[in-house]
């Protein structure tokens, strides 16, 4: 799937390119100022969608000493960063319409205009059919692969245990959130921001040609800019999410339970420093959804054997899709950073659990 | 898990007559029933460790919070605002101005960062952990120095799109009211710089605009030692500008020191009677614009590299005295002299170990220890500025930690590697930022 993502920017990107250098070349043999501005601005478009390629393309590197946790981040950076740009894109122009139409600036070349943004918008329409037909895709995809998920679940439970279904049913409505693509969705922002762009250039330039009002441009200018501001704003919001490693609420619901059940586990008196996150590699479809890596330390009752809790906790949390690295303690043993034995409230809870196990 | 409960119920059961509520002298119920099960009590669950999620704080209660310092930060962020936007507008008519006027409101975003961190650190759910924010807010301090670098990533493609337009053409000095065409609105800071005709500032004054952008900068700067806070957030190596001016505090923050250079020189210019000169103008601008370009670039890998959750190594050099490495750190001036000869001598001394600490070295010096067979698995990786974790499977060397008496051994063989981990990856003590490493170690005996 992916692959088609990055094989459709890579299309995009170099029909953007040549018809960057088109625009340059008959820019520079006309001495047309407002062609080769524009072939700049296409150039930008370009390290856009470049930035977005490789994204697209790193986001299958698999994981290395350097990266422990894959690339699967990148994407949600990418997405970040062209949802930023594009905010502040729309803040400047929103600045730079009120100025023109305070000063009242005309506009002339009516015609060259006119030109130049009917090709800018038939070659981002292309992309918008690309991208926007893609992403529409996207989303029913997602539809499908949630019903299909719940579906292999009820059926043959893909190996899991029961409780798992029982957690999924829960959290089922996470899926189509944690797996859209953020990369896709910001290039597809970018190209209708450009799109809309061209558009309200053509209009507000037939309307100045009937018209003789100076405001048109910088008005549609202002319109466009806040209907991006608008659409980019979610793009930012759920990416950032996603980078600070934020646990969704319906996971997290679970991941609650999950964890207050660690403590009934044989042997285990109490535990510190639970550290979870979304597991995003993209190790393949076999893996479930919303799993959940991490960290955590448990403190191991006196005489209760370390490798047999260990194991114990570990299969219990698998179980529930998390992965974690468990680092087992003794009871009494404080010299960890984790200080297990040490705040008042574990050590609490610790001596009662001691009692009511022995 | 019914074994588990079984055992946990029978457990209270044993518990019940430790119970300070004594319900057998009660005779109110005149039934036959005699049972306490009603009475039971579910198994005794602790508390969770971790609350679910920590309020994050409204706008009003953040500001509630501010102390005296922090506000005042916040007023001189606010009359930087305003000096940025007394330079932007009154930049009309000269690329290089406008485009200072960007690397002044860089200035002003990442001041404006650096309050917001501290007031936010005021807050529980800033630094403490929680299952929702598992590493608390911390990581957005590293969101928003990204959101800043694409901002002057921003910065110079306008820019450098404004000169591009200048210089396709060549008679820009003659006023002319052309709008250039596009197809985007994006390029409006093109058709608005270029047909006025160029800023004129008398030759001989002085350019008000660009000395309130010096001393804006500079009372950022040393008045208020925002140079060293943000060079925290926008933590970038330079070695080539610490290694030219040693000592000098400013030039560490190498943001700092473009918007000093820049309006130094925009402020000269008037004073020789430079003044209007398009391609000159055009030329700074080009120049700013290509500075934030490379800077913004460096800026945004370095800050993405750890929202990526990776761990690159430690760049510096890893010598004996970590402390000392690099010249620019030390707030007190010394002769360049001087230390570009220490910091030769630490080189030629540890000439082998000149390269980055890296994690596979780290992982071999734990394979040294003596009770560690084999690392089975280790993932390193970077959370914010302040932290970072260590995740390692370990193989114990046979006859380790297989008992139950040897947990002793066992706790000691974890204290040394993530000793290790600390002493080798964090970044010494007498450096401004000071790396925390969380180690954790799943350890599992041979045979």
């Amino acid at each position: 799937m992916t692959e088609k993502d990055s094989r459709r920017i890579f299309y995009f990107m170099s029909l953007n390119l040549t018809f960057m250098m088109i625009q340059a070349f008959y820019g520079y043999v006309t001495d047309s100022l407002g062609l080769l501005s524009d072939s700049v601005h296409m150039f930008f478009d370009c390290v856009a969608l470049a930035v977005g390629l490789f994204a697209a393309v790193a986001s299958k590197w698999p994981p290395s000493e350097r990266f422990p946790y894959g690339f699967g981040k990148i994407e949600t950076l990418s997405g970040f960063g062209n949802g930023v740009f594009l905010i502040l894109i729309s803040v400047e122009i929103m600045t730079e319409a009120c100025e023109r139409i305070w000063e009242g600036r005309e506009t002339k070349r009516l015609g060259e205009l006119f030109v130049v943004s009917t090709l800018g918008l038939l070659v981002n329409l292309v992309g918008m059919m690309a991208f926007g037909h893609h992403h529409h895709g996207h989303g029913h995809d997602h539809g499908h692969s949630h019903g299909g998920h719940d579906h292999s679940h009820g059926c043959n439970g893909h190996g899991h245990g029961h409780d798992e279904k029982h957690d999924h049913s829960h959290g089922g409505h996470s899926h189509g959130h944690s797996h859209d693509n953020e990369n896709m969705h910001g290039i597809y922002l970018h190209v209708l921001a450009d799109t809309l762009g061209s558009a309200a250039v053509i209009v507000s330039t037939i309307l100045t040609h009937f018209w003789k009002w100076s405001g048109w441009d910088p008005l549609a200018s202002f319109l466009i800019a806040v209907l991006i501001l608008l659409s980019s704003l979610p793009l930012v919001k759920s990416s950032a999410r996603r980078l600070l490693l934020t646990i969704p609420p319906e996971i997290e619901y679970n991941l609650r339970n999950t964890l207050s059940g660690i403590t009934g586990l044989r042997g285990v008196v109490g535990y510190a420093a639970p550290k979870f996150w979304i597991d995003d590699r993209n190790a393949g479809e076999a893996t479930p959804a919303n799993k959940l890596l991490g960290v955590m330390h448990v403190v191991a009752a006196r005489g209760a054997d370390m490798e047999d809790v260990r194991d114990r906790v570990r299969n219990y949390l698998l179980g529930h899709n998390i992965d974690v690295t468990l680092q087992v303690e003794r009871e009494g043993d404080t010299s960890c950073w984790c200080g297990v034995g040490r705040s008042p409230l574990s050590a609490s809870h610790r001596v009662t659990h001691s009692t009511s196990i022995f | 898990m019914a074994t588990d409960d079984g055992l946990a119920s029978g457990d209270s059961d044993a518990q019940a007559p430790k119970n300070p509520f004594n319900f057998q002298t009660q005779f109110i119920s005149t039934g036959p029933v005699k049972s306490h099960q009603i009475f039971q009590e579910p198994p005794p669950r602790p508390p969770p460790v971790l609350p679910a999620s920590l309020p994050i704080p409204t706008f009003k209660e953040a500001w509630a919070s501010m102390q005296r310092d922090q506000r005042a930060r916040l007023c001189w962020c606010c009359c930087h605002a305003a000096v940025a936007m007394y330079v932007f507008f009154s930049a009309e008519g000269s690329l290089a101005m406008t485009a200072l006027s960007h690397l002044v409101f860089f200035d002003v975003g990442s001041a404006a960062v650096c309050v917001a961190v501290d007031v936010l650190g005021n807050f529980e759910v800033w630094r403490r952990s929680s299952i929702r924010h598992p590493f608390g807010l911390q990581r957005a301090e590293v969101l928003a120095g990204f959101a800043m670098s694409v901002f002057l990533v921003f910065g110079g493609s306008i820019s450098s799109r404004t000169t591009s337009s200048t210089f396709s053409r060549p008679s820009a000095s003659t006023p002319r009211t052309t709008r250039p065409p596009r197809t985007s609105p994006t390029i409006t800071a093109a058709a608005a710089a270029t047909p006025t005709p160029a800023r004129y500032v008398s030759p001989g004054t002085v350019d008000f605009a660009s000395l309130a952008a010096v001393v804006s900068t500079l009372v950022s700067a040393y008045g208020l030692r925002n140079h060293s806070r943000i060079r925290r957030v926008m933590r970038v190596p330079f070695p080539y500008l610490a290694s030219l001016l040693p000592g000098a505090g400013i030039l560490a923050n190498p943001f700092h020191f473009l918007t000093l250079c820049f309006s130094f020189l925009l402020l000269l210019l008037p004073l020789v009677s430079l003044a209007h000169f398009v391609w000159l103008d055009a030329v700074i601008c080009a120049a700013i614009a290509a500075s934030m370009f490379i800077l913004g670039t460096r800026l945004a890998v370095a800050q993405g590299l750890m929202l990526l959750m990776s761990y690159s190594g430690l760049p510096t050099t890893t010598t004996i005295s970590s402390s000392s490495t690099n010249p620019s750190s030390k707030s007190k001036p010394f002769p360049s002299s001087s230390s570009s000869s220490f910091s030769a001598a630490t080189t030629t001394t540890t000439a082998a170990t000149t390269t980055t600490t890296t994690v596979s070295s780290v992982v071999r010096e734990l394979e040294s220890e003596p009770h560690v067979a084999r690392v089975e698995e280790a993932q390193f990786w970077q959370v914010h500025y302040g932290l970072a974790m260590a995740n390692l499977k370990v193989r114990l060397a046979r006859g380790t930690g297989s008992g139950g008496s040897d947990d002793g051994t066992l706790s000691q063989v974890r204290a040394r590697l993530a000793r290790v981990v600390q002493n080798r990856l964090g970044e010494g003590y007498g450096r401004g930022g000071n790396l925390r490493w969380e180690v954790t170690v799943q350890t599992c005996s041979d045979g």
